[in-house]
């Protein structure tokens, strides 16, 4: 059938992330593996990018990552380490997006019809940026990507523990900065 | 904490509840599937649309067959380009993007026309008749395949520009990753930063740094049609980062050029271990990949072990 992945479930291990087959199909050239991950990972990477430059990039910068990602699979030794792996080439992206962002945007006519964001969701944006790096980004997928704290654990490589106290104190300064 | 913002299970939270329905529309939107190609007019130029197409059903148009998936999508950027069959076109006034699934987009400029050829899971095939196309492609390498009317050009994980010229020749500039031109038994590889053209009757070309010295580029084609003075030119001008441009001569050019090409590149890169100019001028594949691994360029193996492991 075309397009449909099919893997064995068993090749998935408890102790390790669920994406870590299609990471070491992905390393032996398997370009459905790389699509599935795509799929899995496309909302991780869009959230941390999210939390770190304007919503209009956000998209070509989804791709770029995958671009670069694809570009570089070879180099992952482990393949459990993909989701920590992607998250830190998402963040980079963004880094790198700053230093050679031009001052100004050229307005298009791509641009200049995307659907308006309502007000108050741009305002709730802007304050969940101006959390601490670790609460923001696990905010933004938690509460714009509709993730779950086990599976932002899972995809980005950070413990349950870690996510439970992002989420915890970055909701609690939320409130408090929306109040 | 609540477990609802945890793991959504438990009491709703009413302000966490709040702020995932204010937010949604800020989420990634992943391409979603949809018949063959359809066509997603934005709302700015739906009117037109509609007008140019001559009735509202068109504005979700299937233009592939069943068997090809359900992935592209066409969007227009200006104007209002046009889907007919299983082709899409712009006029002078109007650019769109195809949106290939999972695996990148293209967008088209003014004045092309690009055909589905077919998508499988191994390889999605599109034809460029007319025009010009930027690809962004984050697909493993060969599975996206460009038709030109004197070259495929094989993506193998880039950002390029295509144009096919009015003679039927192609160029291809790549700005990321890499592009293989394959036609007529002959394959170019052309590196982020290098451009290649392909000719209707002899196929791809030679291709260069697009920062090369003028001379050098300006002598490529007489180089490689076995025109002496030209070769002179072109390998008096070349600079070390130059040797994808002779190490594609030692393949494409002339026989009796190819003596000279070799001496001018082990100057420039003196040949590693075990590759000779005899090999090297025999055409001997293992030793032209192991001096190209000596070039800076990437390993030659690589595109060849994708060839072979990509399903067809």
């Amino acid at each position: 059938m075309e397009n449909v992945l099919e893997f064995p479930a068993a090749l998935a291990t408890a102790d390790e992330p669920s994406g870590t087959p299609l990471v070491r199909a992905a390393q032996r050239g398997d370009p459905a593996a790389f699509d599935a991950l795509y799929a899995q990972y496309a909302r991780v990477v869009h959230g941390i990018l999210l939390a770190r430059v304007p919503r209009q990039e956000t998209q070509d910068l989804v791709q770029d990552v995958f671009l670069q990602a694809w570009r570089n699979l070879h180099t992952l030794r482990d393949a459990r380490a993909f989701p920590g792996w992607v998250a830190m080439i998402a963040r980079n992206r963004a880094t790198d997006w700053h230093r050679r962002a031009p001052l100004t945007v050229e307005v298009t006519e791509r641009t200049a019809v995307q659907p308006p964001t309502p007000p108050e969701a741009v305002q709730v944006l802007e304050t969940i940026r101006s959390l601490p790096e670790a609460y923001r980004e696990t905010l933004l997928l938690r509460l714009v990507e509709g993730m779950s704290g086990p599976e932002i654990a899972e995809r980005t490589g950070l413990t349950h523990d870690s996510v439970r106290v992002n989420l915890h104190r970055g909701m609690k300064m939320l409130r408090e900065k929306l109040s | 904490m609540s477990d609802y913002l945890w793991d959504k299970s438990g009491a709703v939270d009413p302000e966490v509840e709040r702020l995932e329905q204010l937010l949604a529309p800020l989420a990634h939107r992943p391409s979603k599937p949809k018949p063959a190609w359809s066509f997603r007019p934005l709302l700015a130029v739906a009117a037109a649309l509609v007008a140019i197409v001559g009735t509202a059903a068109a504005l979700l148009y299937p233009i592939g067959t069943a068997t090809q998936g359900a992935l592209w999508a066409v969007e227009p950027l200006m104007g209002a380009p046009r889907v007919t069959g299983t082709a899409v076109e712009t006029d002078g006034g109007s650019r769109a993007r195809v949106e290939l699934g999972v695996i990148g987009f293209v967008d088209l400029e003014p004045g092309s026309r690009l055909r589905l050829v077919r998508r499988t899971a191994s390889e999605h095939r599109v034809a460029l008749d007319a025009g010009t196309l930027h690809a962004r492609i984050w697909a493993p390498p060969r599975l996206f395949v460009v038709d030109t009317p004197s070259a495929a050009a094989v993506d193998l994980g880039c950002a390029y520009t295509l144009r096919v010229e009015p003679g039927g020749g192609s160029l291809v500039e790549v700005t990321s990753g890499w592009v293989a031109f394959e036609a007529k038994g002959r394959e170019s590889f052309i590196p982020a930063g290098a451009a290649c053209r392909t000719h209707p009757e002899k196929g791809p070309g030679v291709p260069w740094y697009v920062d090369a010295p003028e001379r050098l580029k300006s002598s490529i084609d007489g180089a490689a049609n076995g025109d002496v003075t030209a070769l002179a030119a072109l390998l008096e001008a070349a600079r070390a980062r130059d040797g994808v441009t002779l190490w594609h001569l030692l393949r494409h050019g002339s026989e009796a050029s190819r003596g000279t090409v070799y001496a001018r590149l082990a100057a420039l890169a003196p040949p590693p271990a075990g590759v000779t100019r005899e090999g090297v001028l025999a055409g001997d594949r293992r030793q032209l990949d192991a001096w190209w691994d000596t070039l800076g360029l990437g390993e030659a193996g690589w595109w060849r072990l994708w060839r072979a492991a990509a399903p067809r």
